[in-house]
């Protein structure tokens, strides 16, 4: 039995802090992705290097299609690169096969997608559960017990997707993308499709993963009120990294976006 | 509108693809079936002109006898005129019988559509040319000789006076001969003799001066050059006064032309085997429409599911909802209408194909060289399949209308399960089941216990056929509870399973319709199979108490056992060491006199002689001698009845060394002689030969393949003793019943077939709906063989359920089945086919795996990227 209790990280520890940054969660070096061939080439990504520490709450952010959903397929294992390495950890996932890229999913990564994406004919447990079912492992009840506690989901856990709202059914997401304690959670747009109210609250949940749980979150937005609660902005423009923020603002996030649209018009 | 069909048709191509293989299949049957019955009508009148291509003009409706062959003769330009006359007889040869049609040899041999294959037709009376195949049945050739045994009327003229003796003549083979036009094929061929010869054998069995009264045909031919409309007029005329003559119908008397008579017999004959021919194989045909409907149903059914956004869409820019039905319509219509139009080329491909097979292989009866197109084998096929589709479309046609123009703006969904069915069809499609079983229960009671056979039969029908509406038209209800039952069970198995039973519950109606679909067939064939296996059971007990005997070897039969010749000495023995054979018992007989009260003073019957327990080594059933003791006799219910024996009369036997008392037993035993212990036969008469050999087989079964090893070494011995296997009667029986079956299933799996190609379509729509789903599961942890693995337990789940409920279905409907249609045989016996409910669960498993393999492949070729697209 696993009896680790989840000490919370008090919220004015220095995140990168609390451990020791040996080696970054997830890795890009010269990662390239191109579509098409010829004249229809595009280049999505073009020899991107960046890190992503763990036990950060960092947000991707760039105009749209400018690669930011690209990169997180590449990083995830979940497309393959046209040349350059991804490394989740210390694996190469962009040398993996199918089998063990399906192993790393199972306990490595968790997604949060922006249609939610939870199987209709399961309860909300169900779904939070999958993952562990799927990788044939026994679910942990107190993990279990803490995500449900933190994302509020304590009387919903019977009910199926259709009876919950679409915040509710995100924070199902995001718990079933935690189950398995992975190290990385990848979230593309995960407010795309909630209104404000409903999307500023799964922003919450999602930095309170990291702070309390000490989870790693890389967030995929278009939207500076969403990039500002992460704990870094990496900023992406025409398929390179185009900027760096640390502890954004709401304000700080748009300003940099605004600058990438003035050297795109430029 | 038009064009947004066509073009949504193109995009819907791959989902299509099953509905329409489907409906290829069910019209490719119709049509085949259609064209199978033109040929069976054409080999009628093929082989009915066969018989008169010699001739030039058929008299119809004449007298009978010379006087008419003579009037006709004496017509100018008249070359020939010859009754067709076939007289049945019996030929034996060694311990071979063959009851053979002999056709009166006409005078001019170029009438006669037989050819000569070996010796020449008879010249001389007491020559007989054989079919090929019956001479090599009675193991004869040109020169040997071949014995008549024929009936002879004679005594007074008074009626009740007349008796029958048997005449034996021997017949010399002059030749043998095909019948390569089939001529006489449905007549178990022909033989030929002078025509002397035949009318004597057939004025035999007449009374002096009696006629058959039968209107007889004339075969015609004429001299060259003659005008044939001229003579016919006085052929006409000639026969005419013949018939007033013989004082017959004289309108009666009609001259043609062989074609317009082979014309008119066939006319006479269509309304015959093949309507009755085609209508029972269209029944199955219709069994296999109805699972392609299911199929055809399903495919829409997600089709419009498919397209709620573009038919929402559409109704936000102003389509009205008769422009979307129509529009689903016009797609079914357009799918039904190329579909059918292929079945019906695959069809006619089929039957040329099996044409030219039956030719190659030599089935007795010539047939055509091409398929005949006639309108109706052309437009039956196509139309019906047409609407069938269009039928199968109404109610998708009808949810197509109920999508919402608001349903446009809803954020993207995947389509939610159909809206269960309405209450009035549960509490009606119950109540039809309901009552339907009760007939069915009804139905067996009547034949069985009510002792009312056809009654019952006909009830148990109805009660079936009504039963199995009702469970059908409610499976939509109880089925997928079915479902969900099997898959908590597998679902314990692991998350795989788990996911698959819950995707089989996503849409229920699409489950059931796709599991019914099955349920039809195997039910179907179930039932068959165990109606058969219970048939053949029941019939076995009931064979085994009225022919005790698997083969007897006699030389008394037909009331000849005067001066029976013994059976030569060590036959018995000869066929003792027999392949095959289980036991002999030599069985001495003697002729008796009966007497006693009530008893025909004219009572001679044979007395045979055997110890019980010895009799009961040979047995199948020792039932009907059970009385069988010192002092008894057992007289079969047949003599009894005869005689006017009654059961525990005392009878008085008188035979050779002097009379006997016993007391009468009465029992089923088939035979017609009476049976005594060996030593009340000896009393009887010391001396008493033995006439017969009672031979038991290891394998009734196999007697088709014993009895004539038996046959041999009887005729090896010339002994003039008849061999009779009630054991093959008893194996044709089942042959009958295992060939029966066999048609009816294979006309059943074509239903089958379909129905698994509706759990491949299910499986593969399915599985293009919940694209974005399995990808996600992909970018959770489901690996490709975890992915592969949940579609196979989903088709497994399907099918299995399906070919379960049929099983139990078909065992109930067999056994009642069984019940109503055998009642009058005796205790039904309920038997269950495993072999054949092991093969069926085996293909339904089976099939359920191989339906994933293809949406499988699909499926695993999903990016888990796509889970991740907005749209
Ligand atoms: N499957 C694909 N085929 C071709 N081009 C693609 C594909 N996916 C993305 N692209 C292109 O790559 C670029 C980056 O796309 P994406 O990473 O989705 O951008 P973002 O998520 O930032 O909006 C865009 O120009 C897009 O059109
Ligand atoms: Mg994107």
């Amino acid at each position: 039995m696993d009896t680790t209790v989840y000490v919370p990280i008090p919220d004015d520890a220095p995140a990168a802090g609390a451990r020791p940054a040996v080696t970054p969660a997830v890795r890009a070096r010269a990662l390239t992705k191109t579509y098409g061939r010829g004249e229809a080439e595009v280049r999505a990504l073009d020899g991107v290097d960046v890190d992503f520490a763990a036990g950060r709450f960092t947000a991707i952010m760039g105009p749209s299609g400018s690669g930011k959903s690209t990169l997180m397929h590449l990083l995830a294992g979940l497309d393959s690169a046209t040349s350059g390495q991804a490394f989740v950890g210390s694996t190469e996932v962009t040398g993996l096969n199918d089998k063990a890229l399906t192993a790393v999913r199972r306990t490595r990564v968790g997604f949060v997608f922006q249609q939610f994406n939870l199987l209709p004919m399961f309860t909300a447990e169900q779904n939070i559960t999958l993952p562990v079912e799927l990788a044939g492992g026994t679910v942990d009840k107190m993990w279990l017990g803490t995500l449900v506690d933190t994302l509020g989901l304590g009387k919903r856990l019977t009910h199926r997707p259709a009876e919950l709202s679409g915040g509710q059914q995100q924070r199902v997401a995001i718990a079933r993308a935690l189950i398995a304690q992975p190290d990385v959670v990848f979230a593309d747009e995960p407010t795309g499709n909630l209104d404000s109210r409903s999307g500023a609250e799964v922003l919450s949940f999602l930095r309170r993963s990291v702070r309390e749980l000490g989870r790693t979150i890389i967030m995929v937005t278009h939207d500076p009120a969403a990039a500002a609660y992460a704990d870094r902005v990496v900023l992406i423009a025409d398929g390179k990294i185009a900027g760096d923020i640390t502890d954004p603002t709401p304000e700080s996030a748009l300003a940099g976006l605004d600058a990438l649209r003035t050297v795109a018009a430029r | 509108m038009i064009r947004l069909t066509l073009s949504q048709m193109r995009r819907s191509a791959g989902r299509l693809a099953a509905a329409a293989v489907a409906i290829v299949i069910g019209t490719a049957f119709v049509a085949v079936t259609l064209l199978a019955g033109n040929v069976i009508t054409s080999t009628t009148y093929d082989s009915i002109a066969a018989q008169y291509t010699g001739a030039d003009l058929v008299v119809r409706g004449a007298a009978p006898g010379g006087a008419t062959e003579d009037a006709v003769r004496d017509v100018a330009g008249v070359a020939t005129a010859d009754e067709q006359l076939m007289s049945y007889q019996q030929l034996e040869n060694g311990g071979r019988t063959i009851f053979q049609g002999v056709l009166a040899e006409p005078t001019d041999p170029a009438v006669l559509p037989l050819t000569v294959t070996d010796g020449a037709l008879p010249e001389a009376a007491g020559e007989i040319a054989l079919p090929t195949d019956v001479a090599e049945r009675l193991d004869v050739a040109p020169g040997d000789q071949i014995t008549l045994a024929r009936n002879v009327l004679d005594g007074d003229q008074e009626v009740d006076e007349q008796a029958w003796t048997e005449v034996r003549e021997k017949l010399t083979v002059s030749g043998t001969l095909d019948d390569p036009y089939g001529a006489f094929s449905m007549m178990g061929g022909a033989a030929v003799a002078p025509a002397a010869d035949v009318q004597g054998w057939e004025a035999d069995l007449m009374g002096p001066g009696e006629s058959s009264g039968e209107p007889a045909t004339l075969l015609v031919t004429l001299d060259e050059g003659v005008d044939v409309g001229q003579t016919r007029e006085a052929i006409t005329g000639a026969a005419a006064t013949a018939a007033s003559n013989a004082g017959m119908d004289v309108s009666a008397v009609d001259v043609v032309t062989p074609d317009e008579h082979a014309e008119s017999v066939a006319s006479e004959m269509t309304g015959g085997e093949d309507v009755i021919f085609t209508t029972f194989v269209l029944v199955f045909a219709a069994i296999a429409l109805l699972v392609a409907a299911l199929v055809i149903a399903n495919t829409f059914q997600v089709l419009v599911a498919q397209r709620t956004r573009t038919l929402a869409l559409l109704r936000c820019v102003g389509a009205d909802k008769s422009q979307l039905r129509r529009s689903v319509l016009f797609e079914a219509t357009l799918l039904g209408l190329a579909s059918s139009v292929v079945g019906l080329l695959a069809g006619l491909g089929l039957g040329q194909a099996a044409l030219a097979v039956g030719r190659g292989m030599d089935l007795g009866v010539p047939l055509p060289e091409t398929i005949t197109l006639t309108p109706a084998v052309v437009l039956v096929p196509v139309v019906v399949g047409t609407l069938v589709t269009l039928v199968a479309a109404f109610a998708p046609a009808r949810a197509a209308t109920r999508v919402a123009p608001l349903a446009a703006l809803r954020p993207d969904e995947a389509p939610t399960a159909a809206r269960g069915a309405g209450r009035v069809r549960l509490v009606l499609s119950l109540l039809v089941a309901v009552v339907g079983f009760a007939l069915l229960g009804a139905g067996v009671a009547l034949s069985t216990a009510a002792g009312e056979p056809t009654t019952g039969l006909l009830v148990g029908v109805a009660g079936g056929v009504l039963s199995f509406v009702g469970v059908l038209v409610s499976a939509v209800f109880w089925l997928p509870r079915v479902v969900a039952l099997a898959g908590r069970l597998v679902g314990a198995s692991g998350p795989t399973a788990r996911l698959a039973a819950a995707n089989t519950l996503r849409n229920p109606r699409r489950t059931a319709a796709t599991s019914t679909a099955l349920l039809i067939g195997v039910t179907l064939v179930g039932m068959m199979s165990t109606a058969a296996a219970s048939a053949r059971i029941t019939m076995d007990a009931e064979f085994d108490g009225r022919y005790p005997v698997d083969v007897t070897v006699s030389t008394d039969l037909s009331g000849s056992g005067k001066d029976a010749t013994p059976v030569p000495a060590g036959l018995g023995d000869t066929v003792r060491e027999l392949d095959g054979v289980a036991s002999v018992l030599e069985v001495p007989a003697t002729s008796v006199q009966l007497a006693g009260d009530g008893v025909d003073e004219a009572a001679q019957v044979i007395a045979r002689g055997m110890d019980p327990d010895e009799a009961a080594s040979v047995l199948r059933s020792t039932e009907s001698l059970t009385p069988l003791a010192a002092g008894t006799a057992v007289v079969p219910e047949n003599v009894a009845d005869v005689w006017g024996v009654t059961d525990g009369q005392t009878l008085t036997l008188t035979g050779p060394d002097g009379p006997l008392e016993t007391t009468a037993a009465v029992t089923e035993l088939a035979d017609d002689a009476v049976v005594l212990v060996p030593d009340d036969l000896a009393t009887l008469d010391a001396a008493a030969p033995t006439t017969g050999l009672w031979v038991g087989l290891d394998d009734p079964r196999d007697a088709a393949a014993v009895v004539p090893t038996i046959q041999d070494a009887v005729a090896d011995t010339e002994a003039p003793a008849d061999v009779l296997g009630a054991a093959v009667e008893r194996a044709s029986f089942q042959q009958v019943i295992d060939t029966a079956l066999g048609i009816v299933v294979g006309l059943l799996a074509v239903a089958v077939v379909i129905a698994l190609i509706g759990v491949a379509n299910t499986l593969s729509l399915s599985v293009i709906e919940r694209r974005r789903e399995s990808a996600t599961l992909r970018a959770i942890g489901l690996s490709k063989a975890q992915l592969r693995g949940m579609l196979a337990v989903e088709g497994v789940l399907i099918a299995l359920v399906g070919a379960v409920l049929g099983v139990l279905l078909g065992l109930v409907y067999g056994w009642t089945g069984a019940a109503a249609a055998l009642g009058w045989a005796g205790e039904p016996a309920i038997a269950v086919p495993w072999r054949d409910v092991l093969l069926m669960l085996g293909v339904a498993l089976v099939a359920g795996l191989v339906a994933s393999v293809a949406p499988a492949r699909t499926a695993v070729r999903t990016s888990p990227v796509e889970a991740l697209a907005t749209e």
